[in-house]
């Protein structure tokens, strides 16, 4: 966890991760935009965060989040989720408000105390707890980075972290069929490097071609 | 009655109408919705059995099947078949079912395998789902009739479960009810989702406002509504099973070793090609084997009877007439109806272990060159049986261009069971088996030449191979059986009367001296180009209305000129020819029908038109190099 009074890094570091969903670095000009500061200061900010070992970055080729920066920038999102779903859910507060009320809290609250929270409004697995069996406590627990199935080995499982593809249906059949953030996957075989892969995913045993497999992403243990 | 692919949906309506509909292990095995009624306790019971689907949202054309089952029709209760075995996705459709607010009942089925396995709290699941459930097995019978009477008795129930949603999305629930309020609380959920179940499609500014919605949610989650709606399904039912389920042990894995080698493909590989020799080789040895005992005991029991009976019913004209009834019916059981019923048992066993949709994951890559994915290969194997049920079960299949691909090389390169008979059972019998093997290499690089031709020319679509693999079961020799005397039962309904109709036409033809008349004018193919009696025109055309005809009606019309032994009818050579030009050209009016319902008239045509003309030619070109050296 990074130190008290650094809630900008650790927006920083939220913001990122927001942006790099999917795996690819983000432009310095696109974070800008996003969170409505200049660039000149958000240069300055990666500077510094690259030297504490939480970014890669490079001018000219955009910046992404290291095993370690991306471990706290989803701890904060899951404390952001847990506290907004808490303000709508149980304290029936509107959603915008919530939103604020939870961007401020995120910094604050501690994990013990997100955790309590979290089982008041229910373990519902929320998008930063995909990872996690227990969604309450578990991201706290070592996260790596999310790769596609076709990167996986033999004998790998892990829990599907996000879908990513261009084609609608694809998603759309890979959801139905099951292939869902926060379910637990296994490769079990692969025909050949081009061919199809053999993933166990609950109870049952699918076969993807690559190209559908190269959709999943997930958290390899 | 709704549920996943392969969760034994179709057992079960078997087990509960005594209707046999076909089951196999494989999901996609049921296309088409089949209905049944029986009468239970008084109560007349509507049964509908439907494709399987993973989820309400209708991928391919089968899942539509059920998606307008839902929409259109005025059903009392949803049965909804679980996998027990696999209860945990089971479970998600389930949900998405109950939420509709129709009356539910759930069988809990494959729980002979089930209880085996886990200890399952049914009464828990039931209080949890607020639905009766019942635990059935469609492979013992046990709890059926269990579960006619809960459902005879009007136990089945709206659920009141509410899966534990996103904050956003029950506000925007409420929102579209508030905007319209003949809106259901299920619809929107799935109005949310990108799915309209109503029957008059919902208003422009609902429509507007759910697309504002979605915009937002991806705004604010990062991720589409539906995906985060499954998401919470997938959770909710997680929890559910760890709740009613306990594991008992885990069970020896000598199943899914066997599983392993199948897909690996190193020893995949050769077990695939093993597979298939096998089947060939006992098709044509224990064909011919089963050929000859059928013929010998067709003799020893039927003998000049017909023909004796016919002379003395109506003279010389009834003795040709029932002698060609005769003839044919020794041909149709004794040459035709062995091979077929021997290879929907080999069929048989290849669909219920389990085994087909592990080849389908072998071929996935290979098919790719013809433009077509794993997924036809089903089709293709269920094509060596019926053209008609195979050209439906390219449903599965999403793309367009696939499914075209795929219905050319069913059609043309594919020989059915009656096909395949007559090749093995009339050319293999009187030119040499050698000929077997030369017409199966000649279809071969027909469906490899078909595809690749139209792969190149029909505009690419992209489509993507996804498929569940059974478990490897071992099979039961009962639903083989009864599988395979669905299929073959028309044989003898329908192809038996066929033939005595034919022989009554012929031998009154020949009585009246017309029928030379009136095979002359095509006897420039038949006799000239193809060098064949100018006669088997007949037979061709008879081979339009159901393939194993023409075999028939070349026996009938040898009889008809008092030929009792057909190879003095023809040469072996033109058996080759025969059996060439018959496994090639025109598909039956039946597969026709079909393909003109899942493709459209003008598909169908051009397919009929190739085929015909493939077969005229290739059969020339044999004709020709045939005479040069034979
Ligand atoms: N052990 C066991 N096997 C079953 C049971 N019910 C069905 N099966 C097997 O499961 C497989 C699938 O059965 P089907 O009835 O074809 O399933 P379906 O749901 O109609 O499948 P689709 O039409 O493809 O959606 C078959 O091999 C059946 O023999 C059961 O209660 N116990
Ligand atoms: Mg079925």
């Amino acid at each position: 966890m990074l130190d008290v009074g650094n809630d900008s890094r650790e927006d920083y570091l939220i913001n990122i991760l927001r942006l790099s969903e999917g795996g690819t670095a983000v432009g310095t000009s696109a974070l800008a935009d996003y969170m409505g500061v200049s660039p000149g200061s958000v240069t300055e900010m990666l500077k510094v965060l690259k030297r504490e070992g939480y970014v890669n970055y490079e001018k000219y080729r955009g910046v992404s989040l290291t095993e370690s920066g991306y471990r706290i920038a989803r701890d904060l999102r899951r404390k952001h989720h847990i506290m907004e779903r808490f303000l709508t859910n149980v304290l029936d507060m509107d959603k915008d408000n919530a939103h604020e009320q939870a961007h401020i809290m995120e910094h604050a609250i501690s994990n013990d105390a997100a955790e309590r929270i979290c089982r008041i409004t229910g373990t519902n697995v929320d998008p930063d707890c995909a990872t996690c069996t227990d969604p309450c406590t578990d991201s706290v627990s070592p996260v790596s980075i999310s790769i596609s199935v076709v990167e996986m080995k033999v004998g790998d499982s892990g829990i599907i972290s996000y879908l990513s593809t261009e084609d609608g249906s694809v998603a759309r059949k890979l959801i139905s069929m099951g292939f869902v953030p926060g379910r637990e996957v296994e490769l079990t075989s692969v025909v050949s490097e081009k061919g199809a892969r053999v993933i166990r995913l609950g109870d049952a045993t699918l076969a993807l071609d690559r190209n559908m497999a190269s959709a999943i992403f997930v958290d390899v243990r | 009655m709704i549920g996943q692919p392969n969760v034994g949906k179709s057992s079960l309506f078997s087990r509960l109408t005594g209707i046999g509909v076909i089951s196999s292990n494989y999901p996609g095995t049921t296309v088409e919705f089949d209905e049944a009624t029986v009468t239970m306790d008084d109560v007349t019971l509507h049964f509908h059995d439907l494709p399987g689907t993973y989820s309400l949202y209708a991928n391919s054309d089968d899942e539509k099947v059920v998606m307008d089952m839902l929409r259109d029709s005025e059903n009392d209760v949803i049965l909804v078949v679980a996998d027990s075995t696999n209860l945990e996705s089971s479970l998600v459709l389930t949900i998405e079912v109950s939420e509709l607010g129709i009356p539910v009942i759930v069988a809990l089925n494959k729980y002979d395998i089930a209880s085996r396995r886990y200890d399952v709290d049914i009464d828990g699941l039931s209080r949890v789902l607020g639905v009766p459930v019942v635990p059935v097995s469609s492979k013992t019978g046990e709890g059926v009739s269990d579960l006619l009477h809960a459902i005879a008795g009007g136990s089945a129930k709206v659920s009141d479960y509410r899966v534990m949603y996103d904050g956003h999305v029950l506000k925007y629930v409420e929102e579209l009810m508030r905007i319209d309020p003949t809106i259901t609380w299920g619809q929107a959920i799935k109005l949310l989702e990108g799915i309209d179940l109503r029957i008059d499609s919902v208003s422009q500014e609902v429509k507007d406002r759910i697309s504002e919605m979605s915009e937002e949610f991806i705004g604010i989650h990062k991720e589409p509504m539906n995906m985060h709606l499954a998401r919470d399904r997938y959770g909710d039912a997680h929890i559910i099973v760890m709740e009613v389920m306990v594991r008992k042990q885990t069970e020896p894995s000598r199943k899914d070793r066997i599983s392993e080698m199948t897909i690996n493909p190193s020893t995949g590989i050769p077990i695939l090609i093993a597979v298939f020799l096998a089947v060939f080789g006992i098709l044509i040895f224990v064909g011919d084997l089963l050929a000859t005992l059928v013929d010998d005991a067709y003799v020893a029991v039927v003998g000049s009877a017909l023909a004796d009976f016919g002379y003395s019913a109506g003279g010389e004209l009834g003795e040709a007439i029932f002698t060609g009834i005769d003839s044919s019916i020794s041909a149709i059981l004794g040459l035709v109806i062995p091979y077929i019923m021997l290879f929907y048992i080999l069929l048989g066993v290849l669909e219920d272990t389990g085994y087909l949709p592990r080849a389908v994951v072998l071929l996935d890559r290979s098919m790719h060159r013809l433009g077509i994915h794993g997924n036809g290969f089903i089709p293709m194997m269920v094509g060596f049986g019926c053209n008609v049920p195979a050209v439906m079960a390219t449903r599965v299949i999403r793309s367009r261009r696939e499914r075209l691909i795929l219905c050319t090389i069913i059609c043309m390169a594919i020989p059915c069971s009656a096909q395949l008979a007559t090749i093995t059972g009339v050319t293999g019998k009187y030119a040499g088996a050698v000929w077997v093997l030369a017409i199966f290499a000649i279809l071969i690089a027909l469906g490899f030449f078909s595809g690749c031709i139209l792969n190149r020319f029909l505009k690419y679509e992209p489509s993507n191979l996804a498929m569940e693999l059974p478990e490897l079961q071992t099979q039961s020799v009962r639903n083989i059986l009864k599988k395979t005397w669905l299929r073959i039962s028309d044989f003898f309904k329908l192809a038996v009367p066929l033939l005595i109709v034919g022989s009554i036409i012929i031998e009154l033809l020949v009585h009246y001296d017309l029928l030379d008349s009136i095979v002359e004018p095509m006897s420039w193919l038949t006799v000239t180009l193809l060098g064949l009696p100018a006669v088997t025109i007949i037979a061709f055309i008879a081979g339009i209305l159901r393939k194993e005809m023409s075999y028939g009606m070349l026996v009938i019309l040898a009889a008809s000129v008092g030929i009792e032994d057909i190879t003095l009818f023809m040469t072996a050579q033109q058996f080759i020819v025969f059996g060439i030009v018959m496994s090639i050209y025109i598909p039956c009016l039946a597969t026709m029908t079909a393909m003109y319902r899942e493709l459209g008239a003008k598909d169908t045509v051009l397919v009929s038109l190739a085929s015909m003309t493939v077969a005229v030619v290739i059969g020339s070109i044999f004709n020709l190099v045939l005479s040069a050296f034979m």
